[in-house]
């Protein structure tokens, strides 16, 4: 494998990770949030800072990176407990704009130039890139997909699921929607912010303009293209929306028009999602299935 | 008779300047279905909403087994005992009929970290679901999905839910609305088994019939303020309570 | 004293052009429930068509009416072709179909017209002032009357016809709209016509007020116009026009004026949240 295609089975795994975070809070719980990036970009932005001004290793750094990101998460979670639907929407992406323009406005956090010479992430003595620092990256998809696993199995899952479906009725079952939609909103930005920190050590270099609204709009459709709620729907859609433009690279000009319309056509022809219900996938599969029973 | 299980004193609820509850009174005790009946904007689903924790009241105070429960969220309602079902069913609709009922069999675990932390696919959550199920003659459905049923096997569905906390009170919202005949016997046979099990009962009903044949109280309430309250046979012959539903335009034909 | 007056002429101009834009985006809303995000790339389609008729033709009116016939004709395939069929969906999936559309359609203007800045050397025939050493150009006053006028003819279509009480069932209620007779499609259409005809005339207005026409023009009032309609209070349409105007005067005081250095972007979305915590349900919204 070339190192290019490393580099970029590195970033579709990092985004797979982000997009994960978000459909704890999206699919599961079913609060919307079009502002994930500026978490990916809190997790980053704090890794970075403690690793380069902190002087921290990438491992000490980690679990402080996790609780900084969900501490946040769970404050621009509140807004979720008072806000309907496409208020909320709309309260995210307004979220997401301002917490770039402080990164960017901030001197604090480099301003417009963002941080530089972010340190490599050493494991076992060794300074990871190239294939390693590929191979970390999907220890953590897969530590990150068992976890969302483990958590649909858990009460806590479970309370999630049915808030998303009927939140009066869930209440009367004893689920206390405040409690709930914040540990969905916790446990999603945490993810986020993993993915974050390794994208500042895999980058070195983070600006910004990285985790702008176009990034919440490229996750978010990562996980409704792969299957909303799904497990395996995430990983799905970042490996097809992160390949498409490198398929549509030779096109130049025509590359970013082709991918919008891509996504137009999808999300206009299976809305529910490549692995959702309905989907093409689940229909073959399932006749696949009956046919042999 | 000992301490009532449930006491209203002088509820009110007020909505800007509309008085939907003003200053009802009426306990339930243990063991007892008690019907709450009136016409249409009577403050039927207002007074529910207040005992379930939907609404704070304005004014009053509601006890539950002896506590002052007015002002709860709904979620702690149900943890105290109380279970309930929707005039306008509420069902989970995209998970199984099976899952639906494990919702509410979480009840204990959701109050805590540590519980809440626990897996819910568990033989015994299945195990337990699939009895209540069996109970409201739901089980050869458990696997569909909710979103799927028809009406009559939903309002099962959320009896199901409502049984499957173990409550000691069970609040029924207009549970025979829109059920054909045959459907309306089941689930009177449904109820009576219910509180034969130990659970009281407190309910809204439309239909007269229903209503005077299921309970052993009931409690009229008309524009908010309570009319009467007594057996059925005192309520049929009461005249303000005549008035007030001939006066509406009948409503009291079923009877 | 002279140049806050003229900051606040230039601010209401902005808020007149904010108006515009965000009007078509309200009406959207207000009977569809879609975030119309891809209404910007109606109002840069605008611009351009509107640049391309008055470089083929130098009559300022054919290259208005091109313009808005142009869009209408692009808001109603939009409509019917995406939207429509996504109603049924979670908002999240028009919602992405929308920030689709938007970007295909940047992409195509690109493609068309090359990456470039162009400029739109138009003169617009209205009248300019000269009052007490503040000098209101010919643009602002065009500005002004042509936003004013517009609002105006919205203002009576949608409350004084037919056509408005028709408009008006079917954002209460599409099902019972129609029952009761109203073809609740063709009133979704011809309100996505509107809407999108009056972008037109906005796309045509910053062409020439800021004598600039680029592919990513649409791109920041894209989201802008999301807070505004938010602060306005969901598909209220007065509430949008009143938050529009009162950001367009806000936005250049407090950045031109007063000289704080807040990001221009970020400003919309503040005052979104601060509206949102004093008033969950925006400026003029009503309740539920």
């Amino acid at each position: 494998m070339s190192e290019y295609s490393i580099t970029i089975g590195t970033l579709i795994a990092i985004q797979a990770i982000v997009a994960c975070g978000l459909n704890v809070i999206v699919g599961y719980a079913g609060q919307i949030s079009l502002g994930h990036a500026a978490f990916f970009g809190i997790g980053a932005y704090a890794s970075a800072l403690l690793t380069t001004a902190g002087g921290l290793s990438f491992w000490s750094a980690l679990p402080i990176v996790l609780g900084i990101t969900g501490l946040i998460g769970l404050f621009l979670g509140l807004p979720s407990l008072r806000l309907r639907e496409d208020f909320l929407a709309i309260t995210t992406i307004g979220i997401n704009f301002i917490v770039v323009s402080i990164f960017q406005y901030v001197p604090f956090f480099g301003g417009a130039l963002g941080i530089g010479g972010i340190p490599r992430i050493v494991l076992f003595g060794e300074r990871l890139r190239g294939v390693s620092f590929f191979f970390l990256t999907g220890g953590f998809l897969s530590i990150t997909l068992l976890i969302c696993w483990l958590f649909t199995r858990s009460w806590s899952g479970l309370a999630c699921f049915a808030l998303r479906e009927d939140e009066t009725a869930a209440s009367s079952m004893g689920v206390s929607p405040v409690r709930f939609k914040l540990t969905a909103f916790i446990l999603g930005t945490a993810i986020a912010g993993l993915g974050g920190a390794l994208y500042a050590h895999s980058m070195r270099f983070i600006s910004a303009t990285d985790f702008g609204f176009p990034m919440s709009v490229m996750i978010l459709s990562m996980i409704v293209l792969g299957g909303m709620g799904t497990l395996w729907g995430p990983v799905l859609g970042a490996l097809v929306l992160g390949i498409l433009p490198e398929l549509f690279r030779p096109l130049t000009d025509y590359r970013m028009f082709l991918y919008a319309a891509l996504l137009l056509l999808m999300i206009r022809f299976q809305p529910g999602g490549l692995l959702g219900e309905n989907s093409l996938a689940r229909r073959t599969f399932s006749r696949l299935k009956g046919g042999k029973s | 008779m000992g301490d009532p299980l449930l006491s209203l004193r002088e509820i009110s609820m007020h909505f800007g300047g509309l008085k939907a509850l003003d200053k009802v009174s009426f306990d339930l005790h243990e063991g007892e279905i008690l019907g709450l009946i009136g016409p249409n904007g009577a403050g039927k689903t207002t007074c529910f909403n207040t005992v379930s924790g939907v609404y704070r009241p304005t004014s009053g105070e509601i006890r539950f087994r002896g506590k002052r429960t007015d002002g709860l969220p709904p979620h702690r309602m149900a943890a105290l005992g109380i279970g309930r079902t929707f005039q306008i069913v509420r069902p989970f609709p995209n998970l199984s009929v099976l899952e639906n009922v494990i919702v509410a069999l979480g009840l204990r675990c959701y109050g805590r970290l540590l519980s809440s932390c626990r897996p819910w696919k568990g033989r015994r959550a299945r195990e337990d679901a699939m009895k209540i199920l069996a109970q409201v003659g739901l089980e050869s459905q458990a696997r569909q999905k909710a979103g799927l049923l028809p009406l009559g096997n939903l309002r099962r569905l959320e009896l199901a839910r409502a049984l499957a906390l173990k409550p000691q009170l069970l609040l029924l919202d207009e549970s025979f609305s829109g059920l054909r005949h045959e459907e309306i016997a089941q689930q009177e046979e449904l109820v009576r088994k219910t509180r034969e099990s130990g659970i009281s009962i407190l309910l809204i009903e439309h239909n007269m019939r229903v209503a005077m044949g299921l309970c052993d109280r009931l409690v009229v309430l008309d524009h908010g303020v309570k009319l009467a309250e007594g057996t059925p046979e005192t309520i049929r012959n009461d005249p303000q309570v005549i008035r007030a539903y001939l006066g509406k335009g009948g409503n009291a034909d079923a009877s | 004293m002279q140049l806050f007056v003229e900051q606040m002429l230039n601010g209401l101009a902005i808020g007149a052009i904010y108006a515009l834009i965000t009007l078509g985006l309200a009406l959207v809303y207000g009977i569809l429930r879609i975030l119309h995000v891809a209404h910007a790339a109606i109002y840069t389609v605008g611009a351009y068509v509107g640049l391309a008729i008055f470089s083929a033709t130098h009559s300022m009116l054919l290259s208005a009416a091109g313009a808005m016939v142009f869009c209408a004709g692009l808001g109603f395939l939009i409509e019917r072709l995406v939207y429509f069929p996504l109603l049924k969906y979670p908002p999240y999936v028009p919602l992405i179909g929308s920030i689709a559309c938007l970007l295909a359609i940047e992409e195509i203007c690109r493609l068309a017209a090359g990456p470039y800045i162009l400029s739109f050397p138009a003169q617009l025939p209205f009248p300019s002032f000269k009052v007490g050493g503040i000098v209101i150009s010919s643009t602002l006053t065009a500005v002004y009357c042509i936003s004013a006028g517009v609002l105006l003819l919205l203002w009576f279509i949608t409350t004084r016809t037919e056509l408005g009480l028709a408009m008006r069932a079917t954002s209460q209620d599409m099902a019972i709209a129609s029952a009761m007779g109203i073809n609740s499609h063709r009133i979704i259409s011809l309100t996505f016509m509107i809407g999108s005809a009056v972008a037109a005339i906005a796309g045509i207005l910053v062409g020439i007020y800021y004598n600039q026409v680029y592919p990513s023009m649409g791109a920041v009032p894209a989201y802008k116009t999301l807070a505004l309609i938010v602060v306005g209070g969901l598909g209220s349409v007065p509430g949008a026009v009143l938050a529009s105007i009162l950001l367009g005067v806000g936005e250049t005081l407090l950045i031109g004026y007063a000289g704080i250095p807040l990001p221009r972007d970020a400003l919309a979305f503040i005052a979104m949240i601060a509206v949102l915590l004093w008033r969950p349900q925006g400026l003029l919204g009503g309740r539920g």
